[in-house]
């Protein structure tokens, strides 16, 4: 039998996670407006943009991977949100549904790659490499991050990390997990794609990196799959670290502060080049995560 | 001669000028976040161009002489002589007609103009769209300073004074339609020193020795084209 009720959920937090992600958005870009002592612009302008583009008659293609990349990204993100807890609800569960999030984050930045590299733009390509060597630099602070909680939970289950951290205190209160914390924290900053690690898309260094073809309803798809990443990746960060949250507004208070500090970092240092990237990646991010694991043992 | 003194350069220590890297320092940069915004919104709130800021320009139709000072010295030769009849009465020198697609607002025509009847006034602000009719808006006669002022105490906004220009080509009547609605007409006879064939008859006498100038001639052919 089908189960209405659970798609009637899972709709209703995919609505819930898109329009709050776009606020995400509109909240970033004002208060990067506001450090820079700018007005910027209104607080649900992304979605006018997405509509906007939405609205665009022609749509250039390259093909079908080309097509196929946008909707393989937000398919992968959209993944990624009905197995974390939002808030009591937890649509999908499995035994190991940490592991699932946390490749499944990793999952959109690869469909965004392989519907770019399709394109053919030499842009695409260096942009394409970069997001890859990012990704591999990434990988290593970002796994050590993982294996603390896990080591000091002794559990891959999302909601038992919650569970577990309502009743000691947030994790972040262990100095342990507090290490692992900064470690997500810098990694957290290049998998949103933001400042000190936005090689990927590099404004004004490489056009726009991979997404320099999209245009029209693709780069809609894209503007969707950005948001729904914001959401699905400040609520992972809150169930790792900062123990959930019982209802939704306990989590917005929670994903915004996340949101914040990244805000912060991403409006005050400038961009690492790729070389630099990859080096800092495996040297600070890297001792520090092995000192967490290390100290949960 | 070797009692020459070598200049004296001051060159200060490298080590003075060279900052300390810092990872905590550009925190600093978060302090705006809680001050008020610097921007100008400007649909809302306005701002005063500075009181002689080289704008439109104005023309004394009484004091103009006809002397083509002004084409001669503008660097993008968007100046052309134009010979105008007001009400039936033709000027007896032309004046000038300044095309704003070509105008690069230096304003050396203001000041070399000898009589001070070419002036400027501080509007700046002029858009139409891209129709044949509304770029007419570019080409024009400056009108008399007089009349600029009275419509930016008006309506203050610094734009341009005249709302439409309409050129009728068999009549050669010029219309301005100003800002606060009024009309202004007048018709164009033709253009460059020579006084065209409409307007001969009375002031045959005086252009005659125009032709003297020389230089001028080539130079208004060249636009004609």
């Amino acid at each position: 039998m089908i189960d209405w009720k659970l798609i009637l959920e899972a709709i209703g937090i995919l609505i819930y996670a898109t329009f709050m992600g776009f606020i995400f958005m509109g909240i970033e870009r004002k208060a990067m407006a506001r450090i820079q002592r700018r007005i910027g612009p209104p607080i649900y302008q992304p979605i006018i943009d997405t509509l906007k583009l939405l609205g665009k008659k022609e749509s250039v293609s390259h093909g079908f991977i080309y097509d196929f990349g946008p909707i393989f990204a937000l398919g992968a993100t959209i993944t990624a949100l009905l197995f974390l807890p939002v808030a009591n609800f937890q649509l999908f569960s499995s035994n190991a549904d940490l592991i699932v999030v946390a490749y499944l984050l990793e999952v959109p930045m690869l469909g965004i790659m392989l519907g770019a590299m399709s394109s053919g733009n030499p842009y695409s390509a260096v942009g394409v490499q970069r997001g890859l060597l990012t990704m591999v630099a990434m990988q290593l602070p970002y796994g050590l991050a993982l294996i603390a909680i896990v080591q000091h939970f002794e559990t891959f289950k999302l909601s038992e990390i919650v569970a577990l951290q309502s009743l000691n205190g947030w994790s972040i209160l262990v100095p342990a997990l507090l290490l692992a914390m900064i470690v997500f924290d810098i990694v957290f900053q290049a998998m949103l794609g933001l400042e000190p690690f936005d090689i990927i898309t590099a404004p004004a260094e490489i056009s726009m990196g991979p997404m320099v073809e999209y245009g029209g309803k693709h780069a809609a798809i894209l503007f969707t799959q950005h948001a729904v990443q914001l959401f699905a990746e400040t609520t992972f960060f809150t169930i790792l670290f900062l123990g959930g949250a019982s209802n939704l507004l306990e989590l917005l208070i929670k994903q915004i502060a996340v949101l914040f500090i990244a805000i912060f970092v991403a409006s005050i240092y400038p961009r690492f080049t790729i070389d630099q990237a990859a080096k800092f990646f495996w040297k600070w991010p890297t001792i520090i995560g092995i000192i967490a694991v290390l100290l949960t043992m | 001669m070797e009692s020459v003194e070598k200049p004296r350069v001051r060159v200060v220590g490298e080590e003075k000028v060279k900052l300390k890297k810092s990872f905590v320092k550009p925190w600093m940069g978060i302090k705006y976040l809680f001050k008020k915004p610097v921007t100008i919104k400007i649909p809302y709130e306005k701002i005063e161009p500075a009181p002689k800021y080289r704008g439109f320009h104005t023309l004394d139709w009484k004091k103009c002489i006809g002397c083509n000072f002004c084409g001669q010295i503008c660097p993008a030769r968007a100046i052309e002589m134009t010979w105008i009849e007001v009400d039936g009465k033709v000027e007896k020198r032309p004046h000038p007609k300044v095309d704003y697609g070509r105008c690069t607002f230096c304003q050396f025509c203001v000041d070399v103009c000898p009589t001070g009847a070419l002036g400027h006034v501080e509007n700046y602000y002029l858009t139409t769209a891209g129709l044949e009719e509304d770029l007419q808006l570019y080409d024009w006669v400056p009108i008399d300073p007089k009349k600029v002022r009275e419509l930016n105490e008006k309506f203050n906004d610094y734009r341009f004074p005249v709302e439409r220009i309409k050129f009728n080509k068999e009549t050669k009547e010029v219309t301005y339609y100003l800002r606060d609605g009024t009309e202004f007409k007048f018709k164009i006879l033709g253009y460059g020193l020579k006084p065209p064939a409409a307007a001969k008859p009375k002031p045959a006498a005086k252009p005659a020795e125009k032709p003297a100038e020389k230089k001028e001639e080539p130079k208004s052919k060249e636009k004609k084209e």
